[in-house]
């Protein structure tokens, strides 16, 4: 089933891209064209999602319960980190999120936040100090 | 002679202080990474080349680094193959199947020095294939014309799959994907923006590194918490530090061996380390099991597959670095970081920057003694490094991944788009679709485009000219060849699990 599921999404993906691509053009003889590869490509994909819908392999185990909820978590706090790096700061973001990780990875609360503190400040060395990657320290409020 | 003369030039390049100081570090944290489990070298090599930006390295210096980043990787993978029964990496599976048995019986630091010499074997006897067979290659690619290169990424696509009898039709798909995420972006041709959906952030396209960091780095961490509850991880002691010598030495011509066939192994595409490690394995198994000793702690069984994974990743560099086609996920990541230092591989790279090649394959001599010693008398601190508890260990990935992405552009855009790859490459590899092949896609696709380009302009919009060339020819000759076996085989395995499982009145859950 999981097969035949990413057969359609691949199968409508590919038609979309054929027909996305079908309309560009350029405006100079160029033998090839912006078209013509894409054009190309989305055939034998399409034929290929096609081959997935009709001869599925058995379906993978796929997660359920705890495990799923902190996948979620895990994708979930990354989205926030990358938003929440650039206002609150990089020492203060990477606290949080080696901290919350840390629990996600079923650490104890005093533990993870000491790795938080530890590794938010070896990394700020390393890379805003050592490798000279400019990176704001503190939160966009306080500067 | 020549040869001699370009290699003792290479060896004035890597022995320079900075060269030799980046090949140490290089091996030191190859072998780190190797031999944690749930970094292999393809994220670990990922990871680490944004850094190689930040240092703001030359070219050679931050390939020679990478590289050995790469080979220490391969030893680092059967440290925990012996002492947890958990690969490191892919390629050191068949490492599990001899090396913990005999790491049980007390003999684990016997067994780690073992290794040690069979990686040393496998890895210096590639290393010298590389030396005398590269420039011969790349001599011949020389007079590959636009449409026989364009039929070289056709097979590349096409054979990546190898015949590993994975489903033949997924990995394919998988190519596909890797295409159509590259033609987004401008096409460089007429400029034209395609797939961008109005974001000027994808007027460049996907950057080949923050995707390749987000398929592997990111999709590993999600695969870990899905598994992180099975089974606990018991480390066998290490016992006495330094074997005797003449336990080391048992190996005999298993090393030769397994070094032959893992290195054939890695020349062919889409083939690598795990199939050379497998190949070796299950060859040696054949000649010397003739007591029965064979996965119950022989140490043939774990010198074999050794040698062989070693000799199949410097194998793997031949084609990576003559045509510009990688044969494995690492290589491929290694073409990700010369195509974003503006080099392009491929049968020009020899003569136009002979110090590169030439340093490299230098670098690579140093790197497998340097391995070769850290791995004997040191191992005792990688051991140790193996019962780093993941809840340190994993932030400590994620964190260098996102810093490393954000170093290239600045942007939480990119690190979005990480994120985005890492969920894609989480429900590919769930669907058993090869990642390998999407990377390759992606860092060939606008190659490829160009390729047909270029033939298509010279034949003037005819494109009979794809297909008149004799060396273009032979490689769809090969495609069709290899791709006949992969289908055939994948459908005979099937046809044997489906009257396996109607064999069962209850197939198994």
């Amino acid at each position: 089933m999981s097969d035949r599921i990413a057969g359609i999404v691949m199968l409508i993906v590919s038609i979309a891209f054929g027909i996305t691509a079908s309309s560009y053009e350029a405006s100079f003889g160029d033998p090839l064209g912006p078209a013509a590869l894409p054009v190309m490509l989305s055939i034998p994909a399409g034929l290929l999602s096609l081959a997935l819908i009709l001869r599925p392999d058995p379906d993978p185990a796929w997660v359920t319960g705890a495990p799923l909820i902190r996948q979620i978590a895990t994708v979930a706090l990354l989205v926030a980190y990358a938003l929440l790096l650039e206002p609150l700061g990089f020492l203060l973001s990477t606290f949080i999120a080696v901290t919350l990780l840390g629990r996600i990875l079923l650490s104890g609360w005093a533990k993870s936040a000491l790795s938080g503190a530890v590794m938010s400040l070896i990394l700020f060395v390393t890379f805003d100090t050592l490798l000279g990657l400019p990176l704001r320290a503190l939160p966009k409020a306080l500067s | 002679m020549e040869t001699f003369a370009l290699l003792g030039q290479g060896f004035a390049v890597a022995l320079t202080p900075t060269n030799l100081a980046l090949a140490l570090f290089g091996c030191f944290v190859g072998t780190i990474i190797g031999a944690l489990p749930g970094i292999g070298p393809v994220n670990g090599v990922a990871i680490l080349i944004p850094l190689a930006f930040s240092l703001g390295l030359e070219p050679v210096s931050a390939l020679i680094m990478l590289s050995c980043i790469y080979y220490g990787c391969m030893y680092g993978g059967r440290i925990s193959s012996i002492m947890l029964n958990i690969p490191g990496d892919e390629p050191a599976i068949m490492t599990t199947l001899d090396g913990y048995p005999m790491a049980r019986a007390g003999k684990a630091a016997e067994a780690l020095a073992i290794s040690a010499l069979a990686s040393f074997v496998g890895a210096t006897f590639a290393t010298v294939g590389l030396t005398l067979f590269a420039p011969l290659l790349a001599g011949a690619a020389i007079y590959f014309g636009p449409a026989d290169y364009f039929a070289l990424y056709v097979m590349a696509f096409a054979t990546i799959g190898g015949v590993t009898g994975a489903n033949p039709f997924k990995t394919l798909l998988a190519a596909m994907i890797g295409l159509m995420i590259a033609s987004v972006g401008l096409d460089p041709a007429t400029g034209t923006a395609r797939f961008t959906f109005g974001s000027y952030h994808l007027y460049d396209g996907f950057n080949p590194i923050v995707a390749i960091v987000g398929l592997f780095a990111i999709s590993e961490v999600l695969f870990y918490l899905e598994t992180m509850h099975k089974g606990d991880r018991e480390m066998v002691p290490l016992g006495r530090a330094i074997p005797r010598l003449r336990d080391v030495m048992v190996g005999g011509w298993a090393h030769l061996r397994g070094s032959v066939i893992g290195f054939i192994c890695g020349i062919l595409p889409g083939a690598g380390a795990s199939l050379g490690a497998f190949m070796s394995y299950v060859v040696e198994k054949r000649v010397s099991n003739k007591n029965g000793t064979f996965g119950k702690g022989d140490p043939k069984g774990i010198v074999a597959p050794e040698a062989g994974n070693n000799a199949a990743s410097g194998g793997a560099l031949i084609p990576m670095l003559t045509l510009g086609v990688p044969g494995s996920g690492t290589t491929a990541v290694m073409l990700a970081l010369l195509i974003s230092l503006n080099v392009q591989p491929g049968p020009l790279l020899f003569s136009r920057e002979p110090e590169m090649v030439w340093g490299l394959i230098a670098s690579l001599y140093i790197a497998n003694v340097v391995l070769l010693i850290m791995n004997i008398p040191m191992i005792g601190l990688f051991t140790r490094m193996l019962s780093l508890p993941q809840w340190i260990l994993m932030p400590f990935v994620v964190m260098v991944s996102f810093l490393g992405i954000y170093s290239i552009s600045n942007s939480s855009f990119d690190v979005l788009v990480m994120i985005a790859f890492g969920v894609l490459g989480f429900l590919l590899r769930k669907l058993d679709i090869s990642l390998v092949p999407v990377i390759l896609g992606l860092l060939l696709g606008s190659d490829m485009e160009n390729n047909l380009r270029r033939a298509l302009s010279i034949s003037g919009g005819d494109p009979l000219i794809l297909i008149t060339s004799p060396i273009a020819v032979g490689l769809y000759a090969v495609t069709f060849l290899v791709l006949a076996a992969a289908f055939y085989l994948s459908f005979s395995n099937r046809r044997s699990q489906r009257a396996a499982a109607d064999g069962q009145a209850n197939p198994p859950v």
